[in-house]
């Protein structure tokens, strides 16, 4: 076998025998399930936020209370409908109060059905009920509403999971607000700096005319969801309020207040303006998403090749293999066999990319949030710019971390040299948002063409995509790149492998590569 | 100078590092089938003259043949070389890395193995084979980088510092291989700064001090044409030593002397004087002068 193919061979199966090579490879799809898994697992054990409210206008918190209660009456119409719907058996667990209030509403017009509830919830809290009949009268009479009332103040959270119902208190419970002591403000800010309370709100004497005196009194300043929950429902009442106090026609007042709404849609290959669909809008994104991976390939697997050289420099294995090999084998087997490495573990993703597409759908009959994925599968230049772009960015970045890796004796030495690949990396990292933004802007256009970004440049604006010509171009100045790359790599590996000591400065290097031969290849044949 | 039984032949052999020349215009041969013994102080340049002879470096003035090829570069898989610093991979089982490094030198994958097998049971490090290489104790570390060397049989071996940092029992282990070369018809090329091992081994040496040749020949001629020397085992008080007849200097250890002798000079004499002297004799030993005094002579004289 060819001694570079044996350097390669060697590098290859160290690497696969190392830890770090299969967290690379199996990081992917951890990280994939953890993105998937996290946010779930983070909602459902996310304690309820505990808070209290203080009224001093004498009705506000009553008819919030109310609002939310029906809110959670329609979210439980939602569930139980379809119970009923489904099967017998789940829907006959429900507490006898929840079936009938269910078939009442069943059993009443699309049209009546929405004012059914409010009319429940209004009398609940002590309103006037509204003029309902037949069935409805009978449900809306008063014991049935109250039974309903009660069940609701009275439901744990434990028991709404148990009957499939997610209600506002998962997220958000209150508490009274008078303690013993006379000045439940004192009482409530004791409690919330001791943590029992999440924050407290104080609605002032007339929230009707504006907002003053009305606070939220919180200690955590980044979690701002109960305060836009309460604040949106607190706004509702208090609009509907105003609107009926002016005599506006609640009708004219919806209509007033309704948003103006841009449809989101995009120009089509035909020419014409088309629907946006979610795969569009994950082909937009991909493209960053596959940048951040090339990235993270490239530097780890170049990082990998650094490690190596040193180790096998300090552990004083160079020169027993320059016995054996020439420096240039021995560098070109080391960044061959750590390209298979790299490789494999870029492959691996992409299978697993392909394979999670074809097995979720077969296995779970739906393919889910899967289907963003089963678009970028069937997005041939995206997982072929990947592979491409990933060897091209890897030969660069492996060739110079190499010729760096052969004058250090430690880590440590490789730090300071590092300087200027990490500058670069760095800045590649930095333009990945603007430019997935911007696929065919100037900044995106100009970076292109400049060796050291342009695998990541270029895979980024995929989604664009970029003409041709730039394609052949940028790979055409990468092509030469990666050339003077190797080139000044061997040049620096061949003399900087045998060194001790301390590491050559970077102007050092560069006298090195002036030097014709360094004296460690033949001179033409002498006579 | 030299023939075809030659195994290295240098002529005229510069090399440079900046402004540092590190060999200058060194000229040798070694003939086939010698153990050849490279010797002279650190910084001599007597690694950079091995590394030369692998293909590692390259001269930049004067000529090179090893094994009759200009350029050791392409005959690497027939040269073994042991460098000064040397080293194994620590996450790589002993039996791999013996048969990668047979490989390396061209050796079928199959048969890098079983001479591996072969050498490694030989030398007591059979059930090693397994064995991660940050397992093994130095010693056996040592003898495996040995066993490496010589693995894919070659014709030249060229070792640098071999004896260097062995613990006693690995140093009669690579006493035992050098000479099992030689028994083989091999050549050897190995440097020291430990005059005393050569003496013990070499059929020829080269002392070697600032890049130039200060002699070379075989290690009897120059032993012989070096004079005589008293090795004395003495009490007493030295001081009178310098001043016998025939005597013309002294290197005095206190209990220990060597006496180097005036070319016409009777060791008779010298040792009726010494008794003279009231010095009490525990040995007196006349022979050759050791190679590290021809060498510091050698070296004075240079200067000089």
């Amino acid at each position: 076998m060819n001694k570079g193919l044996l350097v390669a061979r060697h590098e290859y199966i160290e690497t696969v025998r190392t830890k770090a090579f299969w967290l690379g490879l199996l990081a992917f799809p951890i990280i994939i399930a953890l993105g998937i898994a996290v946010p779930v697992l983070l909602e459902k054990t996310k304690e309820p936020r505990i808070y209290a409210v203080i009224d001093h206008s004498g009705f506000l918190a009553g008819q919030i209370e109310e609002r939310i209660y029906r809110r959670d009456l329609h979210t439980i119409l939602a569930v139980t409908s379809e119970q009923k719907h489904e099967s017998g058996s789940t829907f006959e667990r429900l507490p006898q109060i929840l079936r009938q209030f269910t078939n009442t509403y069943l059993s009443l017009d699309e049209a009546d059905r929405s004012g059914f509830v409010d009319a429940t919830a209004e009398i609940a809290n002590g309103g006037e009920g509204r003029n309902l009949e037949g069935e409805v009268a009978e449900f809306v009479a008063q014991g049935d509403r109250k039974r309903l009332w009660a069940w609701w103040q009275a439901a744990s959270v434990k028991e709404l999971d148990q009957l499939d119902l997610e209600l506002a208190r998962h997220s958000f419970r209150r508490v009274e607000a008078n303690g013993e002591t006379e000045t439940p403000v004192a009482d409530l800010n004791r409690r919330v700096s001791a943590g029992e309370l999440f924050a407290y709100f104080v609605i002032g004497p007339d929230p009707v005319a504006g907002s003053a005196a009305c606070k939220y009194v919180s200690n955590n300043l980044t979690d701002r969801d109960l305060l836009d929950w309460y604040g949106r429902l607190a706004t509702d009442v208090i609009r509907a309020q105003r609107i009926e106090q002016e005599g506006v026609d609640p009708e004219v007042a919806r209509w007033v207040h309704e948003s103006l709404i841009f449809e989101d849609r995009k120009v089509g290959a035909r020419g014409a303006d088309q629907e946006v669909a979610t795969q569009d809008k994950a082909r937009q994104w991909a493209p960053m998403v596959f940048t951040y991976l090339l990235w993270i390939a490239i530097f780890t697997s170049a990082q990998m090749l650094l490690t190596s050289t040193i180790e096998e420099k300090s552990a004083r294995i160079i020169e027993v293999l320059l016995s054996s090999v020439s420096s240039f084998e021995l560098m070109a087997g080391k960044i061959a066999g750590m390209a298979a490495a790299g490789l494999t573990v870029v492959a691996s993703w992409v299978c697993f990319i392909v394979l999670a597409v074809i097995i979720v759908p077969l296995a779970t009959g739906n393919p889910g949030a899967l289907g963003m994925l089963r678009d970028i599968a069937a997005e041939p230049l995206y997982l072929f710019s990947f592979i491409l772009y990933f060897l091209m960015g890897y030969l660069f970045y492996a060739a110079i971390l190499v010729g760096i890796g052969s004058v250090c004796n430690s880590i440590k030495d490789a730090q300071s040299l590092m300087m200027p690949v990490i500058i670069p990396m760095m800045v590649a990292l930095f333009a990945l948002v603007p430019i997935s933004r911007d696929p065919n802007g100037t900044l995106a256009k100009i970076m292109s063409f400049i060796p050291p970004f342009t695998p990541f440049v270029m895979m980024n604006r995929a989604a664009g995509p970029p003409a041709i010509w730039e394609y052949m171009t940028t790979t055409l100045l990468m092509a030469i790149a990666i050339y003077g790359a190797v080139w000044a790599a061997a040049q620096i590996f061949r003399i900087g492998v045998l060194m001790t000591g301390k590491p050559p400065t970077v102007r050092q290097m560069a006298r090195w590569l002036s030097m014709d031969r360094a004296g460690t290849t033949p001179r033409s044949q002498e006579k | 100078m030299g023939g075809m039984s030659d195994a290295v032949q240098l002529e005229g052999v510069v090399k440079r590092f900046g402004d540092h020349v590190a060999v200058d215009g060194l000229s040798f041969s070694v003939p086939t089938g010698l153990i050849y013994g490279f010797l002279g102080p650190n910084g001599a340049g007597k690694t950079t003259t091995l590394r030369m002879l692998i293909g590692i470096f390259y001269p930049d003035a004067g000529r090179i043949t090893v094994l009759g090829q200009a350029n050791p570069a392409a005959i690497k898989a027939r040269i073994g070389y042991l460098p000064e610093d040397r080293g194994l991979y620590d996450k790589m089982k002993l039996g791999e890395l013996v048969s990668y490094y047979g490989e390396l030198k061209g050796m079928p994958a199959g048969k890098a193995r079983m001479r591996a097998k072969q050498l490694l049971e030989q030398f007591g490090l059979g059930e090693w084979w397994d064995a991660k290489c940050q397992a093994l104790s130095k010693g056996m570390a040592q003898k495996a980088q040995i066993l490496a060397t010589i693995l894919h049989e070659p014709e030249l071996v060229i070792l640098d510092e071999p004896f260097a940092g062995l613990d006693p029992v690995n140093r009669d282990v690579m006493r035992d291989v050098i000479l099992d070369l030689k028994r083989q018809g091999k050549t050897v090329v190995f440097s020291t700064h430990v005059m005393e091992q050569a003496e013990q081994v070499c059929d020829n040496v080269l002392l070697i001090n600032r890049g130039q040749k200060v002699l070379d020949g075989s290690l009897s001629e120059i032993r012989s044409s070096g004079g005589r020397a008293i090795r004395l085992d003495y009490d007493g008080d030295g001081a009178c030593l310098p001043h016998l007849p025939g005597v013309s200097r002294v290197n005095d250890a206190g209990k220990q002397a060597e006496l180097f002798l005036q070319p016409e000079a009777d060791s008779q004499v010298v040792l009726a004087g010494i008794v003279e002297a009231g010095v009490h004799v525990r040995r007196f030993d006349l022979r050759e002068l050791s190679l590290h005094e021809i060498f510091i002579r050698a070296v004075g004289g240079g200067d000089e």
